[in-house]
């Protein structure tokens, strides 16, 4: 009797093991609360309903996807206790996160872990100047964008020009890069950090406009954005701005209200609705069938190409092993058929080839791709 | 590139570079006022509670948040500015949010502090704690994490000048509304029964009780006044920003408590004093010094109030051992 109870055990416990290999598991680390909540919430329901299709089709390489989804409430200390999390759930990959600073808490955890971490929106230099084998970013980088926004700001003929961070990894790195680019050819009369979560900027804006800049590059996110802007607006000056990547968010309009936002400029790789793929077409078409209406986030969309080039990567290489995943990602995709153009990455896990472009928001409070 | 003169009040060119200095210090100065009205007007909430409870209510910074919030639903699902135009409308609003969190307030002291006012004073400052966790994350079920923002066209967007200053109306509402409340504050407590009864539990609790005062009474008094006062600011915050968050209880928290300590705590027209002087404090920091050391600056000078005058500015009684 005892026997047979040893039999049925081990049973199980196989029956067990096979039943989890039976599955893919890929985590999400997003911010599905706090300040860019809407940012990971998009993320999840990419990969919801992108994991939905592929087991429609069979999964991969026979296996059912099954995606886990963690809440870095982005912030760096959330963060690496999800990332915790996730190491211990057999994920082979994780996609995420947004800001740098968050990525950054998490990266070592996920190396040491041996799994694959895309993210989808941290741009920051030094994320993969690390040498870390297991990271990889389908969003460009801020050197990149940097020489996007100064030539941007050229081309307006800027002479005075304030910049304006807010401490963070990815703000103060945009911003420094700018500076850099920037000296001798253009006069830099102001460069400060604000506190984000703040409501009240009047304090900073004053400060700027004694300087009597004619144009502001404002590199940090689109909460503290919108609230610049409206504050500008009823402080009666009428100065340009432009913002990075992180002001790219209809909630920027929302918070600063349609005319005060009217006239902004931003850098941001393509919206969603300017993806010209035929494979984005279709993707958008499902999204928007499924959830009511199209993502407005590129990083969502970014977070969902993150996720079909691991699942390419499992398929192709049959492989569990995390390195030879890597590896595939690294040396073989070349030139894969993403949502937002092709995607190849270098050595160092960046991706290539791929170039920010310049918006501005009409009085609509639209964002209109500038040509 | 030079830019035309702003206003026509600007001297003449010599004397161009001070007067702008000056000009800059008094856009400054009104800037700090009306964030320091805010933190001054919820410093009042922590100092009522100190002083008669000698207990932190940690969920006073909650309390502000969903009077942001509720003012949100109110102001969209009655339309009180569109029957009754901004200025009655507005104060509509605001009387109705003072008193649901006064009802909020009188609530939480019901559940979360009648029940340990025997216990050790810890345990009112955990379940302080936990009231907070507990309030902050009911408001994020409710409304759910992202920003929400306020109708753009409930206040005026005229500036006035002012002195050769142009300064959003908007700002001197918000400064005077503060104000008001703060005069009106101060003649209730100094001038009616329940004022004084107040006053006599915050100085001595059991002679209170011996001179027919009835303390419970008083204390519920207290909880019915500083979240209206609290929730009150929350409104202000969300009418004058636009942009609300589960989460900007924890700043204006921090700043306004503070403020109470700036100006001793325990000590109603030093809560005034202290949330006016933190927010000038920030502002000219900010203005003179560097912007990103705004806090830090903030914080020293509070420090260094503290080492000269350790019960804070306008604070007399010596602060008990606890």
């Amino acid at each position: 009797m005892k026997k047979l109870l040893f039999v049925a055990l081990a049973m199980s416990f196989f029956m067990g093991q096979a039943y989890a290999a039976d599955t893919v598991k890929i985590g999400l680390m997003g911010p599905m609360t706090g300040s860019w909540a809407s940012e990971g919430q998009e993320m999840k329901q990419v990969l919801d309903l992108l994991a939905e299709e592929l087991n429609a089709k069979g999964g991969i390489a026979g296996k059912k996807v099954e995606v886990i989804s963690e809440d870095d409430g982005g912030d760096p200390r959330t963060a690496s206790l999800a990332a915790q999390r996730l190491a211990t759930q057999g994920v082979v990959a994780v996609i995420g996160t947004y800001g740098s600073a968050v990525t950054e808490a998490t990266q070592n955890i996920y190396n040491e872990a041996k799994i694959i971490q895309i993210a989808n929106g941290s741009t920051a230099i030094r994320l993969s100047e690390k040498n870390l084998p297991y990271f990889f970013r389908t969003c460009p980088r801020d050197d990149e964008q940097a020489k996007v926004g100064v030539q941007a700001i050229q081309k307006l003929g800027v002479k005075k020009l304030a910049v304006l961070h807010d401490n963070s990894t990815y703000a103060k790195g945009l911003a420094d890069e700018a500076k850099a680019l920037l000296q001798g050819k253009v006069d830099i009369v102001f460069f400060e950090a604000l506190t984000p979560k703040e409501q009240d900027y009047t304090a900073i804006l004053t400060k700027m406009k004694a300087a009597q800049p004619d144009f502001v590059f404002f590199t940090g996110y689109y909460g503290e954005g919108g609230l610049l802007l409206k504050q500008k607006k009823e402080m009666n000056w009428n100065v340009p701005f432009m913002g990075g990547d992180a002001t790219n968010n209809p909630d920027l309009v929302k918070i600063a209200g349609k005319d005060a936002a009217a006239g902004f400029y931003f850098l941001s790789a393509p919206l969603p609705k300017d993806l010209p793929f035929e494979q984005a077409k279709a993707f958008l078409a499902a999204f928007a069938k499924k959830y009511g209406n199209p993502p407005s986030s590129i990083y969502a969309v970014l977070a969902g190409d993150g996720f079909r080039g691991v699942a390419t990567a499992i398929e192709q290489t049959k492989a569990t092993d995390t390195a030879r995943i890597a590896d595939y990602l690294h040396k073989e995709l070349k030139d894969f058929p993403g949502l937002t153009g092709k995607i190849t990455f270098n050595e160092k896990g960046d991706r290539v080839g791929e170039v920010y472009k310049v918006y501005q928001v009409n009085p609509q409070g639209e964002f209109i791709l500038q040509p | 590139m030079r830019r035309a003169a702003p206003h026509a009040l600007l001297p003449s060119p010599g004397r161009k570079g001070a007067s702008l200095n000056m000009e800059q210090f008094f856009q400054q100065l009104t800037n700090g006022l009306a964030v320091g009205g805010i933190y001054a007007l919820i410093a009042l909430g922590y100092t009522m509670v100190y002083g008669v409870l000698k207990l932190i209510n940690f969920a006073h910074a909650d309390l502000f948040t969903l009077g942001a919030y509720l003012g949100l639903t109110l102001l969209l699902a009655m339309a009180l500015t569109d029957h009754l135009g901004p200025l009655w409308g507005t104060m509509v609003l605001a009387l109705m949010v003072m008193g649901l969190i006064a009802l909020v307030g009188a609530l939480l002291d019901r559940v979360a502090y009648r029940p340990l006012r025997e216990s050790p004073r810890l345990s009112a400052v955990v379940s302080a704690l936990g009231a907070s966790i507990f309030l902050q994350n009911t408001v994020m079920l409710i409304y759910g994490a992202r920003f929400q923002v306020y109708p753009q066209n409930i206040l005026p967007k005229a500036a006035i000048d002012l002195f050769g200053l142009s300064i959003p109306v908007v700002r001197l509402l918000v400064l005077a509304a503060s104000l008001i409340m703060m005069a009106a504050l101060y003649l209730f407590i100094q001038k009616t029964r329940i004022g004084t009864a107040i006053r006599a539990a915050a100085i001595d609790q059991g002679a209170a009780k011996l001179m027919g005062i009835d303390v419970n009474r008083v204390i519920l008094m207290v909880f019915l006044v500083g979240p209206a006062l609290g929730g009150l600011a929350g409104l202000m915050v969300g009418l004058y920003y636009g942009q609300i968050n589960f989460t900007m209880g924890w700043v204006y928290g921090l700043k306004a408590f503070t403020a109470a300590i700036l100006g001793g705590i325990g000590n109603i027209p030093g809560a005034m004093v202290g949330g006016l002087l933190l927010g000038v404090i920030e502002a000219l920091g900010a203005a003179y010094l560097s912007i990103a050391w705004k806090d830090a600056i903030a914080f020293c000078v509070l420090i260094l109030i503290l080492i000269v005058r350790p019960t804070g500015l306008l604070g007399e009684r010596v602060a008990e051992k606890v």
